[in-house]
């Protein structure tokens, strides 16, 4: 029987499935924090444990049909009626029970996709256009994208149900319509508007290589090109829509005609205040026509509780259409609709809300005071409002949602930081937030701790406390980490050590800029945050760090596709120096066409598909009278390069350097032949399989033994080795320095973005076995700190020593995913432990370190029985997600993962 | 009403939670988007029941909006609830 390379090395004494720090039990545990939602978030929640992922043409009808009514129209005028005639007209729906109210469709889990942005892939599929739409080098092939098939998935038809873009399910009825309103777009998309200029560029051709092979994983411009950055409730929370109407009327008035010296955008403003009026309406109608409907449902109840709280919906939604709200609720389901709002005027993920917990202290506060609420209400509105971020869904292209996302909408919120003047800026209603995420688990939104030595201990157990709940959440981030690389990259944009305090994660792990505010409610004035940069991870998308070096290693030739990617270099590589000076070359090529089609797509999307409603609640938007596309928000250099599989990389650099220059005990040829024969191993797309563990060996594959053996026994990231972490450090020097070489459209530098996000499955699929050992088309190590599976012998502290090695500052982030077993961390002590552990990384220097406390025997149980694991969440890379929606390559990567059984 | 069945799709009582299902804000329980409607059936004002709305002879899904002068496209099942130009058709 062919063996598997898990049973392979633990005979040799080796297990990839390692667990550190003694052997878990042998019976399956349970995570020891468990609670349970209040009744009526329990009854929502389970609602959504049941909802499909629903997709609707409505949104997306509407601002079409007035898009093209409005031909001739100045172009940020024309969006801003179209978006105004789609929010106006969008369907409400409220269902019984709801507290807080409003969607993105009239689907609970609904969605739309934007045809402004792209529309080819949600057509029919038997359409020439979008079978022509996947040969483009910007659709991965679909073989190896893989959803998740549970939960609210629909990726197959069934029914009067067609199953759109891979996951999200669409009305029969309604797909003819969804292809004609996508046809309307055809040659004008941002996409397609793009596109015939990106080629343009010299060398366009080999952008579109890179993009087959999947060396870069997705174009920025017109997939995703708001969103990694944090909301700013500020304007509507102080002024209400009323005051931001007459604002905008009294600034239309003072700049009309005048260029007050800027000859390029200072006509503009004009229309960009018209723009705002109007969407400003549309907004107001879109909270209105909901409370005409529970005011509807109010006169069709017969039940007295039922209809006095539709009737409570109704005086709370006219209430905020117009003014400053009054009290938390108000506060808490105005932002709420904020958020929402932004998502559907843009294709949009991570977009984050920021510091909550801060930003809605005021009502907190007074409500309290005032004997208004008490916390127990507070927490229930707080568990209603997770359920509710939960329910986002973006439709995106299949590449996107499934290669990267993992259907997760990232949107994150933030607690503790410091205060503008450096004081510890936790509260209680942040340990009440906590608390309803430890009560109410479900994967929105995720949590951060912006952690900082100054914040006090209770605030940071409460937080250890929801770690062990095995949500994932929150993630750790460090604040002076955050504060030391803003003012590095935005210090000559004007940034102050105080601004700088006032930065969120923005998506995942995106440290984002940030700005306060001086905010007065009942004459008393507060100082809160709100997000003041462009959105981040845009520009060049998640480059695949191992892909690159196999390229390199055949001459520029990608096997799998059968293409010559990259120019061939025709170099014999005979030394380390040599090979790596060879390396950095490829990779700056990649950049450098990459940053240069991708700023165009982003040209055309701020002319033809420019932000409004999120231009107007950023600062400095409203004041200067620019949209975010003509740099009227405070922060713009955003723009980044994003890697993937830097422990692979690092690893196979180790072996080659190792084996093949300095030992000498193969040759570059050996190492090549083995990675074609897959170390003498069946391909994981034949096994079905994508965990190293589970790969099994060809017949006769023992040809290949010794040569994976020394290339899995060399050093390995992860371990304290100085052979391995010099070229880490090596590594990410130049390469956070090589990233502000280039440019983005706003004339900034970019610099490095180090999260995997899912990609480290899709690229890993697409890559041949690698110099490290690891296996055709299994998964690179997650996130960017993470050592790959099973090879972090050392214990956390020798992670912590690699990780450090080099200036973390110097990158908007890096990544590092650690899974404890929940018996590891048990009681107040292990609490204490896992508080000092993290205390431990990121006060040498670590940027982020999040936990998954699960038993890897409970995920080998629910990749066997996905059906009684409905609500199991894991940690992914910087977000959680329900198991059953994973596909087969993240679920494998997971289960692998090293188990810590004592920290 | 005519001979053709009303599903809950069709029924204004009916709040869809996703494309198979949703409320009976009458009944206060969940019901099959595609099963019949009870006797509490209150038309849903959409496209294919506005006098506006004149349905294309080839494709019966899709149509136009008579309300305005250019003729704009638009589909039957598009929700009028909030339509201003929507104007009940006497017999569905």
């Amino acid at each position: 029987m062919p063996k598997k390379l898990a049973d392979i090395l633990k005979e040799k004494g080796i297990p990839i499935e390692f667990q550190y720090g003694g052997a878990a039990p042998e019976s399956l545990t349970a995570r020891e924090i468990k609670k349970e939602p209040g009744p009526r978030a329990k009854k929502l929640l389970d609602l959504y444990l049941n909802t499909l992922s629903s997709a609707t043409i409505e949104f997306p009808y509407w601002y079409t049909r007035k898009w093209s009514e409005l031909e001739g129209e100045v172009d940020i005028v024309r969006r801003a009626a179209a978006l105004k005639h789609a929010f106006s007209h969008s369907t409400p729906t409220i269902l019984p029970g709801e507290k807080l109210v409003m969607g993105k469709t009239r689907y609970y889990r609904g969605s739309f996709p934007n045809p402004a942005n792209s529309e080819r892939y949600f057509m029919l599929k038997e359409d020439e256009l979008y079978k022509a739409a996947l040969q483009k080098g910007s659709a991965v092939s679909d073989d190896v994208i893989k959803f998740g098939t549970g939960g609210g998935n629909v990726t197959q038809d069934f029914g009067k149900v067609v199953s759109v873009a891979g996951k999200f399910g669409v009305r029969q009825e309604e797909v003819l319509a969804m292809n004609k309103v996508a046809y309307e777009w055809v040659g004008k998309s941002v996409e397609d508007v793009c596109n015939r200029y990106e080629q343009m560029v010299p060398g366009y051709d080999f952008k579109e290589k890179l993009m087959r092979s999947s060396i870069c994983m997705f174009d920025s411009g017109f997939t995703e090109p708001l969103g990694r950055e944090i909301m700013n409730y500020y304007f509507p929370l102080q002024y209400g829509f009323d005051g931001l109407m007459e604002l905008a009327q009294e600034r239309k008035a003072e700049v009309a005609g005048y260029a007050d010296g800027d000859g390029i955008t200072g006509m503009d403003r004009l229309y960009f205040y018209e723009a705002v009026g109007l969407i400003l309406e549309g907004i107001q109608t879109w909270i209105l026509n909901y409370a005409a409907e529970a005011h509807r449902l109010a006169e069709l109840e017969t039940d007295p509780i039922q209809k006095s709280e539709y009737e409570e919906i109704t005086a709370c939604l006219e209430w905020i259409a117009h003014n400053q709200p009054r009290t938390f609720r108000e506060a808490l389901q105005l932002i709420y609709i904020l958020h929402i709002a932004v998502l559907n005027e843009d294709t949009v993920s991570g977009m984050s809300p920021g510091r909550v917990g801060q930003i809605l202290w005021p009502w907190f506060e007074q409500d309290m005071a005032a004997g208004r609420t008490t916390e127990e209400e507070v927490i229930e509105l707080l568990e209603l409002y997770r359920v509710k971020m939960t329910c986002i869904d973006a439709l995106k292209p299949k590449a996107i949602t499934a290669g990267v996302s993992s259907g997760n909408t990232f949107n994150n919120l933030c607690l503790g930081g410091l205060t503008r003047d450096g004081q510890p800026a936790s509260n209680r209603l942040e340990i009440l937030i906590i608390e309803a995420a430890i009560r109410c688990p479900c994967p929105q939104p995720t949590l951060s701790v912006l952690y900082d030595e100054k914040l006090p201990d209770d605030f940071l157990l409460k937080a250890i406390e929801c770690n062990k709940t095995g949500t994932g959440y929150p993630a750790w981030m460090n604040n002076k980490n955050a504060i030391d690389f803003l003012l590095w990259h935005y210090g000559p944009e004007g940034m102050t050590q105080e601004e700088a305090r006032a930065w969120s994660i923005g998506g995942c792990l995106e440290t984002s800029a940030g700005s306060w505010h001086e905010l007065t409610l009942n004459e008393k004035t507060y100082i809160i945050p709100g997000g003041a940069g462009q959105p981040t991870s845009v520009g060049v998308h998640f480059l695949a760090n191992p892909k690159i070096l196999e390229c390199l290693l055949f001459n520029g030739y990608d096997h799998r596709v059968g293409l010559q990617v990259f120019p061939a270099h025709n170099k014999k590589l005979e030394t380390y120096d040599e090979l790596w000076e060879t390396y950095k070359q490829y990779y700056e090529m990649a950049v450098g066409i990459l940053t240069r089609c991708n700023n165009i797509q982003h040209d055309i999307w701020r002319k033809k598909n420019m932000s409004v409603f999120h231009s107007m609640l950023k600062p400095d938007c409203l004041t200067t009278g620019r949209h975010i596309g003509n740099m009227g928000i405070r922060y713009n250099g955003t723009f980044s390069v994003e890697s993937c599989g830097t422990a692979n990389l690092v690893n196979s650099l180790a072996s080659l350097k190792m084996l093949v220059y300095e030992d000498k005990k193969y040759n570059l040829d050996q190492i090549r032949e083995a990675i074609l024969a897959n170390f003498g191993f069946i391909t994981a797309e034949e096994t079905g399989s994508y965990s190293l563990a589970e790969q099994v060996k060809k017949e006769g594959g023992e040809t290949w033994d010794d040569i994976l053996s020394d290339c899995l026994s060399a050093p390995k990231m992860g371990n304290a080795d100085q052979f391995a972490d010099s070229i880490l450090k090596e590594y990410e020097e130049w390469f956070c320095n090589m990233c502000t070489n280039y440019e983005s459209l706003y004339a900034k530098p970019l610099y490095a973005c180090q999260i995997s996000v899912s990609t480290h499955g899709a690229q890993g699929a697409v890559t041949l076995a690698t110099p490290d050992g690891r296996l055709r088309g299994t998964g690179y190590a997650d996130a960017s700190m993470s050592p790959y599976p099973g090879t972090d012998r050392n214990g956390p502290y020798a992670i912590f020593a690699s990780a450090t090695c080099w200036d973390q500052t110097k990158s908007q982030n890096s990544q590092l995913n650690i899974k404890v077993h929940p018996s590891a961390i048990n009681g107040l002590v292990g609490s204490r432990k896992l508080l000092e552990l993290t205390k431990a990384y990121l006060g040498a220097g670590g940027f982020h370190i999040q936990y998954n406390v699960v038993d890897s025997k409970v995920l080998r149980d629910a990749k066997a029985n996905p059906d009684n694991y409905r609500d199991l969440m894991v940690r992914v890379a910087g977000f959680t997600q329900y198991w059953v929606e994973l596909g087969a390559h993240i679920q494998d990567e997971v289960i692998v993962r090293t188990e810590y059984e004592s920290v | 009403m005519n001979n053709t069945v009303m599903m809950h799709k069709d029924c204004r009582n009916f709040a869809p939670v996703d494309v198979v299902k949703g409320v009976c804000h009458v009944h206060k329980q969940m019901v099959m988007i595609d099963s019949p409607v009870c006797e509490s059936y209150k038309m849903l004002p959409k496209c294919e029941n506005c006098n506006n709305f004149k349905p294309d002879s080839a494709q019966a899904d899709l149509g136009v909006c008579q309300a305005e002068t250019t003729e704009p496209w638009t589909y039957a099942e598009l929700n009028a609830v909030t339509c201003e130009q929507y104007r009940k058709k006497k017999s569905p």
